[in-house]
C-alpha cells in the first residue's frame, strides 16, 4: 500500500504494509530507532510522537492512518524552539528525564504545554502513560507549569515584535 | 521486516450505504474503529490472516455525531471517550465520566472509540458493563436481505450467556443513546489493568436513587475482561428496596447471595477477582450506609 504522509518536515511516499504500526515505520523505515520504541502490545509509552500536533502512541497509530497526516518525532522535535521551553523548564524545576523516556516524555510535556494544561490530576494521567518511574509526581506538575509559563512569556514577546 | 507479507486491504466507506456495500462483497471483512485494542496485542502485526480485509469506520461522517435533548444523549459509534468527556462532562452521569476517566491518558481515550470499546472481539473493556448499569440503547445495524437495517436495542439483549457482547452477523453499532439519570448513587470502581492483567482484573458499575434509606431502582453490573459482564436482573432484586445502613451480618448475607449469582455466571474466575469483586461490593455498602447515616434530616 502506498502512503503520503509528512514525517519531520520531509513529504513521503511510502510503500508499506497497510496495518503496519507507526512505531516500526520509524524504527524501520525512518532510522529512528533511538528515540522511538516497539514493545509489541507491553504499553510500555516510550513510543510517543505528535501526530498533526497532538501526541499518540506510535505504536498504536496503523500506517493507513497516517495518509496526509504529518508526524513529528523527537528528533526534529529536538530543535525546535518549543523544545528550548522545555529544556528550560526542566532547568528551573531541576529534574530530568532518564534518557530511556527523555523523548518520548518531553513529546507529552509539549502536548500539555500546547494546550496549556493545568489540572495537576490531568497532568499526572496522562504522564502516567510512561511506566517509566524515573520523575517525581510534583517535578512532572511543576515542568508543566514551569513550560505554560515560558511558553506563554514567549508568546507575548513574540506577538509584542513589530 | 515483513513488507513481503500480503497487506490487508483497508476499505474507508464515506457513508454507511458504501459500508453497506463493501460488507456485502467482503462479509469476512474486520471492522476498524480506533483501533487501540487491536494495536495493543502483542501479535497484532503481521496480521496472520491472509487475504485481510479491514473496514475502517473513521470516515464515515454519521458515526461522528453527537447530540443531546433534555432527556438523553446520543453518540455516534466513531465519537472518541475523550470526546464525550469534553462535550459532556457537565451533563453525563458520574459512573460514565469515572468510567472514562479511569481509562487513564488521553494518549488512549483520544484514539478509543465508544463503539469500539463495546464490540472488542474477544474481550470485555468496562464500557459496556457501565452502560449497562446505566440501561443505554444501541442502535444496531445489520445486512438482511442484502440490505442494510438497523433497530434500537438494549444493551443487556446484546449480552449473551457468556457475559459477552453480541452481534448479528455482519451486525455493528453505530449509535449509542445515553438517558440522563436522576439516580443519586453512582459509583466506578476498577481494580487492576484490563489491558495488562486481564485474568485478574475487575471493575464494577452501580446506580440507585436512595430516597429515605430505601434504595430504588438499582442497577449493578460486574465486569471481567477475558471473561466478560455480569449483569443479572436478580442481583439487581437482591438490593431492591435494601433499608440501609446494614449491619456486618446483613452485608455477609448480602456478599453471599451476590456471590451465589456470580458463580452461576462464571466458573472461570480466578481467587483474585473473587476477593476484588467482594472488596468493591464491600465498598459500595459501606459507601451507601455513609450516605443513609448522613443524610439531612428531611430526606432521612
Amino acid at each position: 500500500m502506498k502512503i503520503d504522509c509528512t514525517i519531520d518536515g520531509k513529504t513521503l511516499t511510502l510503500s508499506l504494509n497497510s496495518d503496519k504500526p507507526l512505531s516500526l515505520i520509524l524504527r524501520e523505515n525512518m532510522g529512528e530507532e533511538g528515540s522511538v520504541n516497539h514493545c509489541s502490545g507491553a504499553m510500555c509509552g516510550l513510543c510517543a510522537v505528535l501526530v498533526d500536533g497532538k501526541a499518540m502512541l506510535s505504536c498504536m497509530v496503523p500506517a493507513f492512518e497516517i495518509r496526509g497526516k504529518t508526524v513529528v518525532t523527537f528528533e526534529s522535535f529536538r530543535r525546535t524552539r518549543g523544545m528550548r521551553d522545555i529544556e528550560k523548564a526542566y532547568e528551573s524545576v531541576g529534574a530530568y528525564p532518564c534518557p530511556d523516556c527523555y523523548a518520548s516524555r518531553t513529546i507529552i510535556f509539549e502536548s500539555l504545554i500546547d494546550e496549556a494544561i493545568t489540572d495537576k490530576e490531568q497532568i499526572l494521567r496522562e504522564l502516567a502513560m510512561v511506566r517509566c518511574p524515573c520523575m517525581d509526581p510534583e517535578d512532572e506538575i511543576m515542568i508543566v507549569q514551569r513550560g505554560i509559563e515560558l511558553r506563554r512569556k514567549r508568546n507575548v514577546r513574540r506577538s509584542q515584535l513589530p | 521486516m515483513y513488507e513481503g507479507l500480503s497487506s490487508p486491504n483497508i476499505h474507508t466507506p464515506a457513508n454507511l450505504s458504501e459500508y453497506a456495500s463493501i460488507i456485502l462483497h467482503y462479509p469476512a471483512s474486520s471492522l476498524w474503529a480506533g483501533g487501540t485494542f487491536i494495536m495493543s496485542r502483542p501479535d497484532s502485526y503481521p496480521s496472520r490472516r491472509m487475504n485481510a480485509e479491514i473496514i475502517y469506520l473513521g470516515e464515515i461522517e454519521e458515526l461522528h455525531r453527537f447530540q443531546r435533548n433534555d432527556r438523553f444523549a446520543e453518540f455516534g459509534a466513531m465519537v472518541t471517550l475523550d470526546e464525550i468527556l469534553n462535550t459532556g462532562k457537565a451533563v453525563l452521569p458520574k459512573v460514565l465520566i469515572e468510567n472514562i476517566e479511569s481509562i487513564g491518558s488521553r494518549l488512549i481515550t483520544r484514539r478509543a472509540t465508544i463503539g469500539g470499546t463495546i464490540c472488542t472481539e474477544g474481550f470485555t473493556t468496562s464500557f459496556p458493563g457501565t452502560l449497562i448499569a446505566l440501561d443505554a440503547m444501541a442502535e444496531v445495524r445489520f445486512i438482511k436481505k442484502k440490505r442494510l437495517h438497523s433497530r434500537w436495542m438494549q444493551l443487556t439483549r446484546l449480552l449473551d450467556r457468556n457475559g459477552r457482547i453480541m452481534l448479528p452477523p455482519q451486525g455493528m453499532i453505530s449509535r449509542v443513546r445515553i438517558a440522563f439519570t436522576e439516580k443519586n448513587c453512582q459509583y466506578f470502581t476498577r481494580i487492576g489493568s484490563f489491558m495488562l492483567e486481564p485474568d485478574e482484573a475487575v471493575s464494577a458499575a452501580f446506580t440507585g436513587t436512595l430516597d429515605q434509606d430505601i434504595l430504588l431502582n438499582p442497577r449493578i453490573s460486574f465486569t471481567y475482561p477475558s471473561i466478560g459482564i455480569c449483569y443479572s436482573r436478580d442481583i439487581d432484586n437482591i438490593f431492591s428496596s435494601l433499608r440501609f445502613p446494614l449491619d456486618e451480618t446483613e452485608l455477609g448475607n448480602l456478599e453471599g447471595m451476590v456471590f451465589t449469582f456470580i458463580d452461576s455466571f462464571f466458573q472461570g474466575l480466578s481467587e483474585l477477582q473473587k476477593v476484588r469483586t467482594a472488596g468493591i461490593l464491600r465498598s459500595i455498602i459501606e459507601d451507601l450506609n455513609v450516605r443513609a447515616l448522613t443524610l439531612p434530616s428531611d430526606e432521612a
